[in-house]
């Protein structure tokens, strides 16, 4: 199975041979490797490469995965050839700002409506979460093409609140 | 001594006074809002109530609630942690005129030091310097005379406030009214009260505090300092004793606890308290403000004293006299304080509230963690972010560094985001080994720091892990389409087309 990465925005591929717990795999199309792969809990891998012992924690976001070891961080994305589920395309055209959530929370106050105009720099909604509150601006002017959300919802980290076209 | 006491807070402070209480076999009376039921401070407490719903202004802020729940549980006393109203002098009073002990000082000495700008004249008066000001709460007319009198850069800061809440930089004049409108609906939300007043900003100063404590028959001894210089948002990170700075210049402690005696006493203070300084580059120092309750900070006093200071807070209350003096107070090894917050340090360090799926904690010598958190507890929203204090000791400033790192490596909070990945970070600086400290130090951080490139050997086992996660089915996937197939049956027949 051959899988093409990107690690830190840098392409590489990857190719698993054998599966876990005893994996054999090859990046970039070097020579084989063994590593044995332990999974103690839910996102967390005990990697065994090379006489090496590597505690691997991985968090699966919607566009990418965030893998943390030894307090390096590393943003993956995995695209597989095979699936034609890409991950890929999910954002507006190019010339439509989505205006997202910052953090998990709620929605405190909506400052525009659908069809208003805003000028770069104009607030558009205030997203607060455990006593901090964040005001979510236009970075260009245009025209609020939709408003998603009302006030008092409870929005996930980068739900979309706005659209300006 | 007090038979039962009930703690008028929440997360980690709530725990951790509740562990003293037990150890001084006085019973807890826990008090939580809706989204708290299951949070540690209930299960851990011998006793527990109910206070409303899940926003402060409904439940732990609620006075009236309070006392019910304390004459209904048959408490004696109130301890009221730091935050909500451990600084209110109005409960201190309610709970006296219900024949309640309040676990701090009197309401006449919280009205005196409480305020910021009260306690900002007293200082004045008694010779303490300070930092000009407004000394009370201006209109956005006042605060650009203030500022158009001694120049930007200015601060904004809640006349009734603490620990960063509702307090803006002001750099520019463009941006005095919108921040003084920021600062002052904080203020609103956090103290219930709007009024923000005006600083002069002292550029690169540290911040060090200085632990005081008194009982009701006139003694009063200092614990020595805190350094809280590490800040980001005005609110503090990281916390040590003894200072780097004073370590080095030891006659700082005496002059800075003599200062801190004399301002606390003017205002006929007793129980715990911190007297807050700003020392500048030429180790000038500025009264700040005094805090009239337990501070957050207050473990790395316990380590390098050797005391427990809310069984001493519960001891005066009770009526005791100070069981030292100030020759009896020696400080030994160093000890620093990391809080743990649940944000994202990659996302400006915005909140990360959430469910916590996996945690690992940090064991082994010299290591204290004060936590609220447990595997499966839901983070709320509604509350500040800090979800543990990892506290280290060790004989010196360097072991304690190294010992910091360790513990950090061992500690893992999966299912949210923290800051513990960035306080490695900081560990590692050379700025912060050498204690060369100010309150923009994390500001100045990010703007040097060129991010380490991780070894070639690092990336590949990430790629590794990644693509074995990826692997796996993603149960928030939508539509996940291999409809539960496994990839590895899915890649067999893939191969079999061939």
């Amino acid at each position: 199975m051959k899988l093409n990465l990107k690690v830190n925005g840098t392409p590489r591929e990857i190719e698993i041979l054998a599966p876990a717990p005893l994996c054999q795999f090859r990046v970039d199309g070097g020579s084989a490797r063994s590593a044995d792969i332990a999974i103690p809990g839910s996102g967390l891998y005990s990697i065994l490469l090379d006489g090496r012992s590597y505690d691997v924690q991985v968090e699966r976001t919607p566009q990418h995965f965030i893998v943390v070891i030894n307090g390096h961080r590393f943003e993956i994305e995995v695209h597989d050839p095979r699936r034609w589920s890409g991950r890929s395309g999910q954002q507006g055209g190019a010339d439509i700002e989505t205006i997202a959530a910052p953090m998990p929370g709620k929605v405190v106050r909506v400052l525009v409506k659908a069809g208003d105009t805003v000028v770069a720099g104009q607030g558009v909604a205030v997203v607060e979460a455990m006593k901090m509150q964040n005001e979510m601006k236009a970075s260009r002017a245009g025209r609020v093409m939709t408003v998603t959300v009302q006030e008092g919802a409870t929005v996930t980290a980068g739900e979309v609140l706005a659209t300006i076209a | 001594m007090f038979q039962k006491i009930l703690i008028a807070n929440r997360g980690e402070i709530a725990v951790r006074i509740t562990r003293t209480l037990h150890e001084m076999g006085i019973a807890a009376v826990a008090v939580y809002s809706d989204v708290d039921r299951a949070s540690l401070h209930v299960r851990m407490a011998d006793e527990a109530e109910r206070l409303g719903p899940a926003p402060s202004s409904e439940s732990y802020l609620r006075i009236d609630r309070i006392l019910d729940a304390a004459k209904k549980h048959g408490a004696e006393a109130i301890h009221p942690g730091y935050g909500f109203l451990s600084e209110n002098a109005d409960f201190a009073a309610a709970c006296e005129e219900a024949g309640l002990v309040f676990i701090g000082p009197s309401a006449e000495s919280i009205r005196a030091l409480g305020s910021k700008t009260a306690a900002r004249q007293r200082a004045v008066s008694a010779g303490t310097p300070v930092v000009p000001g407004t000394e009370r709460g201006v209109s956005l007319d006042e605060a650009r005379g203030f500022a158009a009198q001694h120049g930007y850069p200015i601060l904004l800061k809640a006349v009734a406030g603490g620990g960063g809440k509702g307090m803006r930089r002001v750099d520019r004049e463009q941006d005095l009214e919108s921040a003084l409108r920021d600062a002052s609906s904080e203020a609103e939300r956090a103290f219930r009260n709007p009024e923000v007043y005006v600083e002069r900003l002292i550029e690169r100063p540290r911040h060090i505090e200085i632990q005081i404590l008194g009982d009701r028959h006139g003694n009063m001894v200092h614990l020595g300092e805190r350094e809280c210089s590490v800040q980001r948002r005005h609110q503090k990170v990281i916390e040590e004793s003894p200072s780097p700075l004073v370590a080095q210049h030891p006659e700082l402690r005496e002059e800075m606890g003599a200062a801190a005696i004399r301002a606390a006493r003017a205002a006929g203070y007793y129980n715990a308290g911190t007297v807050e300084f700003l020392v500048d580059q030429d180790r000038r120092f500025y009264f700040l403000e005094v805090n009239t309750r337990l501070q957050v900070e207050h473990p790395v006093t316990e380590l390098v004293t050797g005391l427990d200071l809310v069984k001493l807070q519960v001891e005066i209350a009770a009526g005791a006299k100070l069981p030292f003096s100030q020759q009896d107070i020696s400080w030994r090894g160093s000890a620093i304080e990391c809080r743990v917050y649940a944000e994202d340090p990659y996302n400006n360090f915005l909140p990360f509230p959430g469910k916590i799926t996996r945690l690992e904690r940090p064991l082994g010598p010299g290591i204290r963690l004060d936590a609220c958190v447990y595997e499966g507890w839901t983070v709320p929203m509604e509350y500040d972010p800090l979800l543990a204090k990892l506290v280290v000791w060790a004989g010196t400033r360097t072991d304690a560094v190294a010992r910091m790192i360790r513990a950090l490596n061992e500690y893992e909070v999966g299912g949210i985001r923290t800051n513990l990945g960035f306080f490695r970070q900081i560990f590692e600086d050379p700025a912060f080994r050498n204690g060369h400290l100010h309150t923009g130090f994390i500001d100045e951080f990010f703007a040097r720091q060129r991010p380490a490139e991780p070894p070639q050997e690092l990336a590949v086992v990430a790629a590794l892990a990644a693509a074995l996660a990826s692997t796996e089915r993603d149960p928030a996937a939508p539509g996940s389409s291999n409809h539960g197939m496994s990839p590895w049956v899915l890649a067999g027949r893939q191969e079999l087309l061939r």
